[in-house]
């Protein structure tokens, strides 16, 4: 009696990994992945700016006072300064506000400053008087009845709640977000697409194979098993090598648009949340290739005995 | 006594089957067979009288033209993909081809039918030294069918079909390439499981086979099938019905 060896490797009955359509699978989910991880990071970013304004916005409204036409400046300040404190008696009056500020010199100064330049003195200029106001979180605002007060007092006060620029900004960042999922279903159709030609095409090369299984009492089930693991294997891989030229174009991109616009885009950040979303791609597509590899080899394989 | 009207006991049962392959004319026409638990069967005929056929049907990988075909109990022509495949893992086939796979080693095809069962990998592999080791392949476990002689190939398949104790044990020339000293070494293993309860159906052209075993012959002749007693060596058997 011959020695039995002490291990056996065991050898995959449908040899997948030669394949010669597993790089073609890798590149098409690894340009996938990239196009994606760099939208969503876009997408991410702007919701989390969006986000950031929407919160400071919710809670404050401005009131401008515009400033009196008398020729005589400092009869003017005088009667602007005098309008401002009928706007802030009303304000402050009201149960839903906080706190109502007048903007001083110092601050309005900073404000006209990128115009006009430095050494102004406000009160030789016809420019708005400003109140900052915070709002009370939780409490309903009847904004109507606000507007109405202030224009009893005095009718060089106007409100602006800041929503007209911010649903502009929404519209823009949901303009934003249609082209990101439709890049997400290009995606997906890019990745399934990939799986279902090269499932395809794998098993007419192991027609015989299969055959043989078949023939041994394999299910579907157990052929189909196979190709969906080989298949998230495959993408996984693609995913991740798109991901790893994907994070620094993202930075680059980042980069280059706080050259353009600090101000603004400054806030446009990542959080960890969204970085674990960008990360978690190859997984996604992973998963998305498993699934189709898996119901390819079952649909096909219903048309054989 | 060669068939049985007692279904329970009836492994494959078909009634006026027909077999044709596209347009072309009917190779087999309205073959009715009945083949009883724990029976042994040659199957002859000429080349071209349709053996492989109905082997194929016998082991599931063809439904037939008409006609209506029972394994175990259950009509193939109304059974799903899963559960053809539970009927398959009953059956044991020896095709003439062998249909090893060729980038398995002798061990890995051995396995297959046990693997695709979902057997414990430690039982798999004791009972596949065994067998190898039975055949006198125990060294030949690593080799690859492109490195193996046909005899070799042959044992290798055989003991594929047998791995798994199958209730249906299909042999298609089974000693067809195999040395002389070994034949009736594989003989004795198709015996012994029969013995044991497997029902065997060995197609063949060798007339010493036949004439060394004395099994019944289901013999194909004019597109139909008649069958022969073990000790019938006229030919003039009666037409199965």
């Amino acid at each position: 009696m011959s020695k039995q060896p002490n291990f056996i490797a065991r050898h995959e009955e449908l040899p997948l990994k030669n394949n010669s359509t597993s790089l073609f699978l890798q590149i098409m989910v690894g340009i996938a992945v990239f196009l994606f991880a760099v939208t969503l990071s876009g997408v991410l970013a702007i919701n989390t700016m969006l986000q950031n304004w929407n919160e400071s916005i919710l809670g404050s409204l401005t009131v401008q006072i515009m400033p009196s036409t008398d020729v005589n400046p400092e009869k003017a300040a005088a009667e602007t300064i005098a309008h401002q404190n009928k706007a802030l008696d009303v304000l402050r009056s009201l149960s839903f506000v906080e706190k109502a500020d007048p903007l001083t010199d110092k601050q309005l100064e900073k404000l006209i400053q990128p115009w006009l330049g430095d050494g102004i003195a406000i009160d030789d200029l016809p420019v708005p008087r400003i109140i900052d106001v915070k709002l009370k979180r939780n409490v309903d605002i009847d904004f109507m009845d606000l507007a109405y007060k202030l224009a009893q007092a005095t009718p060089m006060a106007s409100v602006d709640n800041h929503k007209l620029w911010l649903n502009k900004l929404i519209q823009f960042a949901d303009g934003i977000k249609i082209l990101a999922l439709s890049i997400l279903a290009l995606v997906i159709m890019i990745t399934s697409g990939a799986i279902f030609y090269t499932t395809q095409t794998s098993l007419g090369l192991h027609k015989y194979t299969i055959e043989i299984l078949h023939q041994m009492g394999a299910k579907d089930t157990y052929v189909a098993q196979q190709y969906a693991k080989r298949s998230a294997i495959l993408a996984f891989q693609g995913g991740v090598v798109g991901l790893l030229i994907a994070i620094p174009t993202i930075f680059g991109i980042a980069s280059l648009a706080h050259q353009i616009e600090g101000g603004i885009i400054g806030e446009a950040k990542l959080s960890s949340l969204d970085w674990l979303s960008i990360i978690g791609l190859p997984a996604f597509a992973a998963i998305i290739a498993m699934l189709t590899a898996y119901y390819t080899v079952k649909q096909t394989l219903q048309k054989l005995m | 006594m060669l068939t049985t009207n007692n279904k329970s006991n009836v492994i494959i049962e078909m009634q006026n089957v027909g077999i044709r392959y596209g347009q072309g004319p009917e190779i087999l026409s309205d073959i009715r067979l009945s083949l009883r638990k724990g029976s042994f069967h040659f199957l002859t005929g000429r080349s071209g009288a349709g053996k492989t056929s109905l082997l194929s049907m016998m082991y599931l990988a063809q439904k037939p033209s008409r006609g209506s075909v029972s394994v175990f109990g259950q009509n193939v022509n109304f059974a799903n993909r899963d559960s053809l495949a539970l009927l398959r893992r009953k059956i044991g086939v020896v095709f003439q081809d062998f249909r090893l796979i060729d980038h398995l080693s002798a061990f890995d095809n051995v396995a297959l039918p046990l693997r695709v069962c979902g057997m414990d990998e430690r039982e798999v592999r004791k009972r596949v030294m065994e067998l190898l080791q039975w055949v006198e392949l125990d060294r030949s476990i690593q080799a690859t069918p492109e490195t193996l002689s046909g005899g070799e190939k042959q044992r290798v398949a055989i003991a594929r079909a047998v791995i798994n104790r199958p209730d249906l044990l299909l042999a298609d020339e089974p000693t067809g390439n195999v040395d002389n000293d070994i034949a009736p070494k594989l003989m004795k293993l198709f015996v012994e499981l029969n013995k044991l309860g497997t029902t065997v159906v060995i197609a063949t052209h060798s007339e010493k086979l036949i004439s060394d075993f004395a099994y019944p012959r289901l013999h194909l002749h004019n597109r139909g099938l008649r069958i022969f007693g073990p000790n019938d060596p006229t030919g003039m058997g009666v037409r199965h019905v």
